[in-house]
């Protein structure tokens, strides 16, 4: 009875959630609060500890976690058996007395606004925080639609005082990571992690910082990603397969350019994170910045390698844009002034979503350095002609391969579309008169360096 | 109206005609057709035209009229400075600025870019195209502005050889106006006296006199002399009155060196005039050239087959490319000729005109050949040189023309007189005694020549261009090398970009068939610029900021940064320099020869296979082979490839930094080895801290220690009864050990292993090689060489010895900030207060540094057990060494960290954490030591921040009048032709860069006292008759005159210490940029309080 009370209510409150922006936390918490205790409502087998949570064992296989939610399965509240892992062995905790249990139903206190201002404006470095509950919901809703179904897990970078964290959390996200780069937020969210029964991990890790290109001991923050993924249990998986991890985090603006040209190049290399599959990107980016990762050919200012190399890469999604007064910053300075010609009002959230298909018809991870110093060497000036730079490369091929891509001879290097670039290089793979350029073989300079401009 | 303005401004007028009388230059307009002379063909110029002077060019007056309002303020500005450089500086007292306000800066800029085309075109004999643009600019208002009255002397001079100025045009006239105009009518045969008369009396209403016209204008080829027949006609008697305004120095550190010089015994040099002269007719012809092609010390090594190949393939193709360039140079001329050239925008044309084609491509070629690495070149460093290569030589040639040389033969002729020992003992100095020489040979042209350096912008346009030339024309096949590829044209320089941090950098990479050709060939002749050979003869003396150094090739007495000129306007406006120019001409009289029994012994190291360890760079033979491997290779899992592409960066690196190692020295030891039986000088310049620098770039005495190694002084002295001791006790230091001992212990220890170093004199590369292990090996194995032979000849006390003995200040950054700070501990750490035995600062710093650590030990911090038994003063050296010149945490945590590692048995795991660690203690260590240098440093960057905050750049002036400016600016980007307009350049803008001025400035204050301190030592040590050169703070002299060096040096430190050196900061800061300011008023006070208590 009360499991079929609690079933709508929780309709009511996922309605809710979704379609009342700005509705306090606290209301709806008030409303659930009698029915705080039926966490009891899932017995089941006792939860290990910490989970070794894989990807590919979701199904199957020997890192699955408990099971004792199968027992729970003919309760039919869920419509996915993955989304039972999640809830139905918190009654042993509850049991236990030591954990605070935690179910769909059962929300989690976001703290006083002033109090999370207060935490975040405390941090030394210069960051900026999601402290608006109804932000931290939008943030949410974005990452959706079906958050508690979804088998991707979701690593909130650097959450500060948490409140994006616990909405997640509130909306039922399976498996929240916070990786927090600053020593201070790291007690209040691991204790939150000790309330819960793993749909919260916490890693003092920056994601900005990982892979560090330098040698030398890393010192937490800063570590290598096979470190983290693998202390996560999460496993490689196929390009093609589904998106295992989807980041969400604020882009710091300090090297906020060659932090996502470090990506790109990771990406195109299937490297660091992108060794374990398409990890999608839900980053807030300046509108400057989100500008220019879009500008299109004949924008011959902003057109650069970065943006094709991203296009290229990925579907590029604005799912939200929200005035830099919004966040709470950790300086003086705040709302950063925009000195170009772009307007720099908002940070914008951008998905940057993998191709499924980028490593087909000839491109692979290997040869993608090749693509990336051919973009890069035509796009360092827009208004050169594209024949005579692939003349460079093979002379006199330039115009047979312009001839068979159908493009005029003259045409210039900023108004090629991106999937021009990659049309053309595919077909300079083909060539032999390219590959036996010396130039085919140079490599990029100063990948050592993280600036990757 | 302008006819009102002309009556009030123009007190001389001109009857302009055209510049080119026969062809008539169409544009002109009628009005100045107006008398029968315009269209006089211009062969009939050279006489008879006495008589039609009248008829001023109405149009052209009108032209000028409307410039003048505008312009007055601009030349008055220029009188006045003209005339406040009488007037010295430092004694005014007053709001005076130093610095022309910002804005005449950056005009100046444009100003000189003016200028340097308007000469180009009057030294390419393009006079018409001069004058055009001169016309072009003067018509638009706002380009008019940038105009000077220098700009327009330029064509009155060039007018006036040809006879055709008749009276004066323009603008307010200067200096040099009158003389063009005097010089025009001295021409003129039976000029009347009336003429010259009312242009004299002219000149006195504008308060000029027909002395300073002699004084101060500086003239080419006749033009004096003209200028004389001219004032002779009315004042038959007149003579120019010497110019002996030797205004006396004002530094009280010098005044007795220059007023009483009774007990001086200047040194002369060991050799006869005769000889002498003979040297300098050599370096002429050397500098003429402006190249010198020599052997390379490879040319030793046995010729391959392979190589032989290489070579004729190699010369095939320079001579293909040089007729490739040489045809491409003049169509591209032909294209810039036609187009317009009254379009106000600088056109290269006239640039391109000033030499031979020839001659432009061999300078491209020298490129290709020599100058490019196989990694490639960033594309403005390449466009800089060439440009450079290009002014160098046409400098020279305009000295030729000018008729510079043959007055500067006369005048070096009668100069070798004071330096010869066969002559009479002269009490002045090489300057006075040049300046003398200069005014009793004061018919000819001025030798201070006057031409315009040309602006960065300029120098790399003119280089992009050239480097634009060659990426589009040069071509080899590509099967050249490997007949199996296709036959292709293909370019041998490619234009590509490299991305440095945010930035991306234009680059110019050779092909690597090129490099492979140019390596495989391994040519025996290496092409240098002349200047890179060490002069034949003793350096002509500096002057003045503008004339010195080499003979022809103009140097600059000041290096800077590319594009700042702010140094050169506070030179050329401070009259006193005596001081710091005499002890850079003190620098430069040292006679040098080649060490060559270890000349040969290096070269044999050098063409066998290197050494690393004795820094002898391997052959390209002996680098790592760069790892094959296919990325398509599905072989190869991605850690795997990633690794193996780790690898193939790593190699390329390694390539790269052995070539370039390998030709540094391979053009060190190829001009030591031409020079192997000269005797040669070193001109030396400095930087703008007044630190002091030999010119020829590679090979000179301040290189590393195979250099040093290799050179002697040319003067032999003997020893003296403690000559053979201060050899000993030099070994002692050279070895690195014993740093704590006595000078007495360490002639013990040197006597105790006499067996050992008589070995390594003997068998260096088969006994026990004990020279091997010492910190500079080489200069070891030379010391050993000459021990070795003094002992065995018969009187060691009058063995006679060219050997440098060194002495090296003991971290003399340290002790000017002690002395400064009255710091008495850290001034013991520093050898400034007596002690019985050396102290050792780093190892003072090493122990302190041991004794935080033992504590912290024992409270249990990881790292500092850890480090137990590894600190070191090899440690600590570098960054205590540099704390001074203003090393921050992360620089000395770097230095640190290198350190660490070299250490093997050091557990790499804990290098970041114990350079952190380490460094810190050092600093807290350093402050505990030197209380006062803390407080001063402080001071000096408070106050460097405060003034480059209020917009200004922070300036000073030694205690030896040197000026000071830290060349510290903002960039700003300036976009340039060429190569599909890729290069931007940055230029400094005149905003301070404050965080460089700001941390810059202690140590640059503390290198300027430094410097100061060896132009004292180097004055000093000249008087008393020594051989004196200097590393900085390290000293070199005879071994007999070591001691007498030591003296000089204390004293000097002491008098320079004795100044109120702060105070006369503070006091110039407060004069300077205060009036008002509180903030810098309350840091003078700190200071009152820090230093005299």
């Amino acid at each position: 009875m009360s499991t079929t009370v609690c079933r709508l209510v929780v309709l009511a409150m996922r309605s809710a959630c979704c379609h009342t922006r700005g509705t306090r936390v606290c209301l709806r918490q008030a409303v659930f609060a009698p029915a705080g205790p039926q966490g009891s409502c899932a017995p089941g087998a006792p939860a290990p500890q910490r989970r070794a949570y894989s990807l590919d064992s979701l199904s199957s296989g020997p890192g699955r976690p408990t099971l004792g939610h199968i027992s729970q399965q003919p309760r039919g509240e869920r419509t996915s058996p993955s989304s039972a892992l999640t809830h139905r062995n918190l009654s042993a905790v509850a049991v236990q007395g030591q954990r605070r249990p935690l179910c769909r139903y059962d929300f989690l206190d976001l703290g006083e606004v002033e109090e999370n201002v207060r935490q975040a404006q405390a941090c030394k470095k210069v960051r900026h925080f999601i402290v608006d509950p109804s932000l931290a919901q939008v943030v949410t809703q974005h990452l959706g639609p079906d958050l508690e179904d979804s088998k991707a897990a979701i690593f909130e970078c650097n959450p500060g005082p948490g409140v994006l964290t616990r909405t997640l959390l509130n909306a039922g996200a399976q498996r929240v990571v916070a990786l927090e780069g600053d020593k201070n937020f790291i007690k209040d969210l691991q204790e939150l992690e000790g309330r819960l029964d793993g749909q919260l991990e916490v890693v003092h890790c920056d994601y900005f910082k990982l892979d560090p290109l330098g040698s030398g001991q890393l010192k937490p923050p800063v570590m290598y990603s096979d470190k983290l993924f693998t202390d996560l249990g999460i496993s490689e998986t196929s390009w093609t397969d589904d998106i295992p991890v989807k980041v969400v985090g604020i882009a710091p603006q300090r090297n906020e350019r060659s932090m996502l040209l470090k990506m790109v190049y990771a990406l195109f290399e299937r490297l660091s994170v992108y060794r374990y599959g398409r990890v999608e990107l839900n980053l807030f980016i300046s509108e400057k910045e989100y500008l220019k990762l879009v500008a299109r050919p004949g924008n011959m200012m902003h057109y650069r390698a970065f943006s094709v190399l991203w296009q290229m890469a990925c579907d590029i999604e604005l799912l939200h844009k929200e005035p830099w007064e919004s966040f709470v910053v950790s300086s003086r300075q705040g709302v950063p002034v925009s000195k170009g010609k772009l307007p720099n009002d908002h940070l914008c959230l951008v998905r940057l979503r993998p191709r499924a298909d980028l490593f087909s018809s000839g491109l692979t991870p290997s040869n993608a350095s090749t693509l990336m110093l051919m973009v890069k060497q035509c796009l360092a000036k827009r208004k050169v002609k594209l024949i005579d730079r692939l003349n460079l490369w093979s002379p006199d091929s330039g115009g047979k391969l312009l001839s068979e891509m159908g493009m005029p001879e003259d045409i210039l290097t900023g108004h090629v579309y991106p999937e021009e670039y990659r049309q053309l290089f595919q077909l300079m793979e083909k060539s032999q008169e390219f590959t036996q350029s010396w130039l085919y073989e140079e490599i990029l300079e100063n990948t050592q360096r993280e600036g990757w401009a | 109206q302008s006819d009102v303005l002309d009556v009030q401004h123009v007190k001389v007028q001109v009857i302009k005609a055209p510049s080119s009388g026969r062809g008539g230059p169409p544009g002109r307009g009628p009005k100045n057709k107006t008398q029968e002379k315009t269209d006089f063909p211009k062969s009939a110029h050279s006489g008879t035209k006495g008589a039609s002077k009248s008829q001023p060019s109405r149009w052209m007056e009108k032209l000028n009229a409307e410039a003048r309002a505008k312009e007055i303020a601009e030349v008055e500005e220029l009188e006045k400075r003209l005339s406040q450089q009488v007037s010295q500086w430092a004694s005014s007292t007053n709001s005076e600025r130093l610095v022309v306000d910002s804005d005449a800066n950056t005009c100046g800029d444009i100003q000189s870019s003016l200028r340097s085309y308007l000469e180009a075109c009057v030294f390419a004999g393009d006079i018409e195209r001069a004058h055009q643009f001169l016309l072009s600019q003067h018509r638009t208002m706002n380009r008019r502005k940038q105009l000077n009255i220098e700009m327009y002397n330029i064509m009155m001079r060039v007018w006036a050889k040809k006879v055709r100025l008749k009276k004066e045009a323009g603008l307010k006239p200067n200096l040099g106006s009158y003389c063009a105009a005097l010089e025009c009518m001295g021409r003129t045969p039976n000029c009347s006296p009336r003429v010259i008369n009312r242009c004299l009396s002219q000149m006195e209403e504008d308060g000029l006199s027909v002395d300073d016209l002699f004084s101060q204008c500086v003239f080419r080829q006749d033009e004096r002399d003209m200028l004389l027949r001219a004032v002779r006609t009315v004042q038959p008697d007149y003579q120019p009155k010497p110019n002996t305004t030797l205004t006396p120095c004002a530094s009280p550190l010098v005044q007795d060196f220059y007023s009483q010089r009774a007990d001086h015994q200047y040194p002369k040099l060991d050799f006869s005039q005769e000889e002498l002269q003979e040297r300098f007719k050599r370096q002429l012809s050397m500098e003429q050239a402006c190249t010198v092609t020599i052997d390379s010390v490879e040319v030793a090594m046995p010729v391959t087959e392979n190589m032989t190949k290489m070579r004729e393939l190699l010369a095939e193709h320079r001579s293909q490319w040089q007729k490739t360039l040489l045809q491409a140079l003049r169509e591209s001329k032909m294209i810039l000729a036609k187009t317009n050239t009254k379009d106000y925008r600088l056109n290269l044309y006239p640039y391109l005109c000033l030499l031979e084609d020839r001659e432009y491509v061999d300078i491209m070629i020298q490129v290709i050949v020599s100058s490019l690495p196989p990694s490639g070149e960033s594309l403005k460093i390449l466009a800089r040189d060439l440009g450079n290569r290009l002014y160098t030589k046409y400098c020279v040639q305009q000295k030729g023309r000018n008729q510079i040389v043959e007055k500067l033969s006369n005048i070096y002729n009668a100069y070798t007189d004071l330096l010869a020992k066969d002559t009479k003992v002269y009490d002045v100095l090489p300057r006075e005694q040049w300046c003398q020489l200069e005014t009793e040979h004061s018919s000819g042209p001025t030798l201070q020549g006057d031409e315009t350096h040309w602006p960065y912008t300029v120098t790399v346009e003119l280089g992009t261009y050239m480097v634009d030339l060659m990426v589009k024309n040069l071509k080899i096949n590509s099967d050249i090398l490997n007949p199996a590829c296709d036959r292709k044209l293909i370019p041998i320089l490619y234009h590509m970009y490299t991305f440095r941090s945010t930035r991306q950098v234009g680059f110019i990479k050779p092909h690597p068939i090129l490099t492979q050709m140019l390596q495989e060939a391994m040519e025996t002749k290496l092409t240098f610029d002349s200047y890179v050979i060490p002069m034949l003869c003793p350096p002509v003396p500096w002057i003045s900021a503008k004339f010195g150094a080499y003979l022809l090739t103009p140097t600059k007495l000041m290096r800077a940064i590319d594009g700042a000129t702010q140094h050169e306007l506070l030179l050329e406006k401070c009259q006193n320099l005596h001081a710091v120019l005499d002890s850079l001409n003190q620098l430069g009289t040292c006679a040098w020869r080649i060490n060559k029994p270890l000349l040969d012994i290096i070269i044999s190291i050098f063409n066998d296979r290197g050494s690393d360890k004795l820094d002898i760079p391997p052959p390209m033979s002996e680098a790592p082979k760069i790892p094959h491997f296919n990325p398509q290779d599905p072989s190869y899992t991605s850690t795997e490839k990633a690794h193996m592409k780790r690898e193939v960066i790593k190699a390329k690196k390694k390539c790269s930094e052995m070539h370039s190692l390998r030709m540094d020295a391979l053009y060190k030891l190829s001009i030591a080895n031409y020079m192997r039986d000269e005797i040669f000088w070193f001109p030396h310049n400095m930087d703008f801290r007044g630190r002091t620098y030999p010119c020829p770039p590679y090979f000179n005495h301040l290189g590393s220690d195979v250099t040093r190694a290799i050179l002697v002084f040319a003067e032999g002295k003997p020893l003296g009864p403690k000559g053979l001791d201060w050899l000993k006790i030099h070994l002692v230091n050279l070895t690195g050990l014993k740093k704590r001992s006595s000078l007495q212990g360490r002639l013990e220890y040197a006597n105790s292993i006499m067996e050992d170093i008589l070995d390594s004199a003997d068998n260096p590369l088969n006994g026990k090689k004990w020279w091997m292990n010492a910190d500079e090996p080489w200069q070891a194995l030379a010391c050993c060489m000459e021990i070795a032979n003094a002992v065995r000849s018969p009187d060691p006390t009058r063995f006679i010895s060219h050997f440098p003995v060194h002495q090296d200040g003991s971290c003399n950054g340290l002790q000017h900030y002690a002395a400064l700070g009255r710091d008495v501990i850290g001034a013991t750490s520093v050898n400034l207060m007596p002690c019985d035995v050396p102290q050792d600062v780093y190892s003072g710093v090493a122990q302190q540094v041991e004794e935080f650590r033992a504590r912290d030990a024992e409270s249990g911090l990881k790292i500092a057990q850890v480090l137990e038994g590894f600190i070191s003063r090899k440690v600590v050296k570098q960054t205590v060494m540099t704390v001074v010149y203003g090393v921050t945490r992360y620089g000395g945590r770097l230095q640190i960290e290198k350190r660490l590692k070299e250490i093997d048995e050091f557990p790499k795991e804990y290098v970041w954490d114990a350079s952190h660690y380490l460094v810190r203690q050092v600093f807290t260590g350093l402050k505990e030591m030197f209380t006062g240098t803390r407080e001063i440093q402080d001071w000096l960057t408070e106050s460097a921040r405060l003034i480059s905050k209020s917009g200004r750049t922070v300036e000073w002036v030694t205690p030896l009048g040197l000026p000071i400016i830290q060349p510290y600016h903002r960039m700003s980007l300036v976009h340039s032709g060429g190569l599909d307009s890729v290069s931007t350049l940055s230029r400094s803008s005149q905003r301070p860069d404050t965080v460089k001025q700001k941390n810059a400035f202690p140590p640059n204050f503390i290198h300027s006292l430094d410097s100061t301190h060896m132009m004292l030592t180097a004055l000093h040590c000249y008087s008393a008759g020594l051989t004196f050169v200097s590393v900085h703070d390290c000293f070199w002299t005879h071994a007999l005159t070591v001691d007498t060096m030591n003296k000089v040096c204390r004293e000097q430190f002491v008098a320079l210490h004795s100044q109120p050196i702060l105070q006369e900061l503070s006091n110039f800061l407060l004069h300077k940029y205060c009036t008002g300011l509180i903030e810098v008023i309350k840091c003078t006070r700190f200071y009152s309080t820090c230093l005299w208590h």
